[in-house]
């Protein structure tokens, strides 16, 4: 009982901590700039204003920001995972002579070793070589690039805990392994998968630095970097950049509440003796 | 459908898993395989599915070579040890699975579906997904699926050692009536001797790859091709003494101790020196008192198994079990005279390990 007690104020002193910054986010939104860094703070009674929402919604370009992260995000999550998942399934179901399936695996972890900023200079040449500088394209190949080792890997998982017996089953039943793989091994593993797009789309949706070095134009910025053009020679609007904070939340919420019931895991719990 | 192997063989790395193997199920033929575990008997049927392919030799179905033919067009269905079901379908989606993905129409399907669900009793489970099942009732579903539609060959790898002890009966039960009334040509795989004897038509031991014997369960069990089926069937097993023939003296001696045989077994023995000696614990007889061709040993333990009793002597070095009648009084290291039923001796050349 004592033990309980004591894990959940420790579990209420996380979510504080975890839900405090988005708090203070999401009243600065709200005040007026006097309120904004006032001393002592003002937590609770301050006159809202929907001002800043009003100015980054109608005022700038916002919605275009949106638009460039949702299909950079989303394009760079699906491309991703419909090139890792299959290699994922590659190396979790065959044994590949002098256990390449194993170095195989760990050459393409390897590629996340090493601090991204390190690939920017590079990088940048080879997008103006190809002539994809200032371009949406370009944040999507570099983020399905960085995120293709996560899917591999995470996938990897997935589809080795489905019992191999399935899918030979499936196939004795009539189907060929590509066939048992999409009505078997998949339904199995969308949890699976649903975790690894999420994990993806926070990756891909969050990134600054190379959205930073590789836009130039409101045209094809991001989020991220939209909102720090907030912060401009004159003044930093706290106010607008926490409004477009909070907005830049939503999506990731929805898609995350949407994929919840795939994130319970278990699915795959009684296919085998249990 | 006649399934048959013709050479078959597979190596796993450097390691003969199946060794040349030629083996035939008949039309109809309940047909188990029988071995201790990683003498090749769920390679070789896994194999006969088209789940291993073969390094070497043929599989025919009837008068079709399915050796290289993926396991989809074999039409064949198999029962998995784990029973493989598909943990994101219900029951009744199990079952139906094999007509689906061969696109029986709807009707037919849930006609044949409804079948096979009442002959395994499965007719209130239809709803339920696996994990709400039993360990017995999986099994019943994981058999639905096969029967369901009507096969070449049942394939079945194991599939009651999952269970516990009465259910592993009754389902054994059922499993024999279920197959007869189909008729449909069965490989069995098992290491569960008393599952071999009990359902099979036909036995075919298996050891290290290779093929011992093919016999029904009665001439596996009463005449044994070599020493490796005669200590693998039966429970308890066959005693084996190795002993010296002594023409002169009529007999073979087993350390110092003469077993007088009889002319019949003498003339068998003729030329030879060394042999095993195997007879069945149901085959050694024990008195209180001297009788003609009888031994003497002492208890070593009396063990009561309700029906009967198991006694294990010793006649010096060599222990042999009894199987006598339960109401029988004896105490440890009382003395006995063993004796042995002579028709039912057997021989086996020590060195060959094959019968004589």
């Amino acid at each position: 009982m004592k033990a309980t007690a004591a894990a959940a104020l420790l579990l209420l002193l996380a979510v504080l901590a975890a839900l405090l910054p988005v708090y203070w986010l999401a009243t600065i939104s709200l005040k007026q700039p006097v309120d904004q860094f006032a001393v002592p703070p003002v937590w609770i009674r301050f006159t809202p204003t929907l001002e800043h929402f009003r100015e980054i919604l109608f005022a700038r370009p916002f919605l275009t920001y949106v638009w460039n992260s949702v299909v950079v995000a989303g394009g760079s999550t699906l491309l991703a995972l419909l090139l890792g998942a299959p290699a994922a399934y590659g190396l979790a179901r065959f044994r590949l002579p002098h256990e390449l399936h194993e170095r195989l695996s760990f050459w393409i972890l390897s590629t996340r070793m090493f601090p991204p900023i390190i690939s920017i200079v590079p990088l940048f040449l080879m997008m103006n070589r190809l002539d994809l500088l200032n371009t949406r394209a370009s944040l999507v190949l570099i983020y399905t690039a960085f995120n293709l080792p996560l899917v591999v890997w995470m996938m990897r998982g997935f589809f080795e805990e489905v019992p191999v017996e399935l899918e030979e089953a499936a196939m004795v039943d009539g189907l060929n392994r590509v066939q048992a793989l999409v009505r078997v091994v998949l339904p199995l593993t969308a949890p699976g998968l649903a975790a690894t797009a999420v994990f993806c789309l926070i990756v891909a949706w969050n990134e600054f630095l190379f959205a930073l070095v590789l836009t130039q134009t409101d045209r094809v910025m991001t989020l991220p970097v939209g909102i720090a053009a907030q912060v401009t020679q004159f003044e930093i609007r706290w106010g607008a950049m926490s409004a477009a904070g909070v907005l830049a939340m939503i999506p990731i919420l929805i898609f995350a509440f949407a994929v919840q019931r795939y994130l319970v895991r278990g699915l795959s719990m009684g296919a085998v003796k249990g | 459908m006649i399934l048959r192997l013709v050479q078959l063989t597979k190596r796993h790395g450097t390691h003969l898993a199946v060794d040349r193997l030629d083996l035939e199920a008949r039309e109809g033929e309940f047909l188990v395989v029988l071995g201790p575990s990683g003498c090749g008997k769920t390679t070789t049927l896994r194999m006969i599915a088209g789940l291993e392919e073969p390094d070497d030799g043929e599989i025919w179905l009837g008068d079709r070579n399915v050796t290289r033919v993926p396991p989809r067009h074999r039409d064949m269905a198999m029962v998995f040890q784990s029973y493989a079901l598909y943990p994101h379908l219900t029951v009744e989606e199990n079952i139906a699975f094999p007509l689906r993905v061969r696109r029986v129409d709807h009707a037919e399907a849930a006609r044949r579906v409804g079948q096979a669900a009442a002959k395994l009793g499965l007719e209130k489970l239809l709803e339920r997904r696996p994990r709400a099942l039993s360990g017995g009732e999986r099994q019943r579903v994981a058999l639905a699926r096969a029967i369901v539609r009507q096969p070449n060959v049942f394939l079945m790898d194991e599939p009651l050692s999952n269970l516990d002890a009465q259910l592993r009966l009754e389902t054994r039960a059922e499993l024999k009536r279920l197959q007869h009334e189909l008729g449909v040509t069965t490989v069995y795989v098992t290491h569960d001797q008393a599952e071999a004897m009990t359902l099979a038509h036909r036995v075919a031991v298996l050891a290290g790859g290779i093929l011992q014997q093919l016999d029904s369960p009665i001439n596996v069990y009463n005449q044994p091709a070599n020493l490796f089926v005669a200590g693998f069937l039966g429970s308890p097993p066959m005693n084996l003494v190795e002993g010296r023939v002594d023409p002169g003296a009529r007999g073979i001696v087993v350390d110092e101790t003469l077993w007088p045989l009889p002319q019949g077994a003498l003339d068998r023995l003729h030329g030879r020196t060394q042999v095993v000696m195997g007879v069945r614990p149901e085959n050694v007889r024990l008195a209180r008192e001297s009788i003609t061709g009888a031994v003497p040993a002492r208890v070593y333990v009396v063990e009561p198994a309700g029906s009967e009793c198991l006694v294990v002597v010793r006649l010096g070095r060599q222990t042999l079990t009894a199987r006598v009648s339960a109401d029988v009084n004896l105490d440890y290291d009382q003395a006995v005279w063993t004796q042995v039923n002579p028709e039912r001796l057997l021989f086996f050349d020590p060195a060959s390990r094959k019968a004589i």
